[in-house]
């Protein structure tokens, strides 16, 4: 009973940061309600007796990755910058698609509504998704680090290049 | 125990609601934000049937997406930030070249 009660709550604590991020017009208020959303998913995820990944969850994707895009949002110091010529066909088409297509996946997914909870314990701690991580999946593993790599290299090339204009007038001035 | 399919209709509905975001605004922050929250519901729904279906593959799943998500904020960001530089804004509509 206890376990229903904190997934409603959490679920809609879920639910309404997540509208939260789509309505809002401040980014910075959009990032720091997705982090609320984040933290409440990391509930469903202890839930769903997987704390290794709750942990993770709140660590890389809380921690981590919103820090970046507060960080990104605080750098172009967009709070200001305001949607000014919204489109009403957009708007339109876009709520009723994302409706249309929200009542189709529930619909679709109800049809799990009989499926039959496994008996028996499930033993997803740390060790037992590291063992595994370690051992049928370690090339891949291998290959999330080269990503990675990779990805730091491109940010930095993307982001750390100034425009055309200016680095000319640098290179004028440097000698 | 609370059912799975709990966890699958609320992985649906913030898919949904990702979807929407995406549709909808044009900041590009704030669609590259709802597409994390799609990314989530996603790694929910792999956590539900990891347990649904005693298997540790959906969780290693899970582990890896968190890893690419990181990979794909840093990217994307750093396009955001050059985006910034060239015009000025992050609105979408404003991106409409490869190469300048």
């Amino acid at each position: 009973m206890l376990e229903f009660i904190i997934f409603f709550v959490f679920a809609a604590i879920a639910v309404i940061f997540a509208l939260a991020v789509i309505l809002h017009r401040n980014p910075v208020v959009g990032a720091l309600s997705l982090v609320g959303s984040f933290f409440a998913l990391a509930v469903m995820y202890v839930l769903l007796e997987a704390p290794f990944l709750a942990v993770l969850q709140i660590i890389v994707y809380a921690g981590a990755i919103m820090v970046l895009f507060l960080f990104v949002i605080m750098l172009l110091n967009l709070q200001h910058v305001r949607e000014e010529h919204t489109r009403p066909v957009q708007q339109f088409l876009g709520y009723t698609g994302s409706a249309l297509f929200g009542i189709a996946i529930v619909y679709y997914l109800a049809k799990y509504a009989a499926m039959q909870l496994p008996n028996g314990p499930f033993n997803a701690d740390a060790r037992a998704v590291g063992v595994e991580l370690f051992q049928a999946y370690i090339f891949p593993f291998e290959m999330v680090s080269i990503l990675l790599l990779a990805a730091i290299v491109g940010a930095l090339l993307l982001s750390g290049r100034l425009p055309a204009k200016t680095r000319a007038a640098e290179t004028e001035v440097a000698p | 125990m609370i059912p799975t399919h709990y966890f699958l209709i609320l992985s649906a509905i913030l898919f949904t609601i990702g979807v929407c975001g995406v549709l909808t605004r044009r900041n590009g922050i704030t669609i590259f934000m709802s597409i994390e929250l799609m990314v989530n519901a996603v790694n929910l729904t792999f956590l539900a049937y990891a347990r649904q279906f005693h298997q540790l593959h959906g969780m290693i799943f899970v582990f890896f997406v968190m890893a690419i998500a990181a990979a794909e904020a840093a990217v994307g960001l750093a396009i955001f930030i050059s985006l910034f530089h060239h015009r000025e804004t992050i609105d979408v509509d404003e991106a409409n070249l490869m190469h300048w």
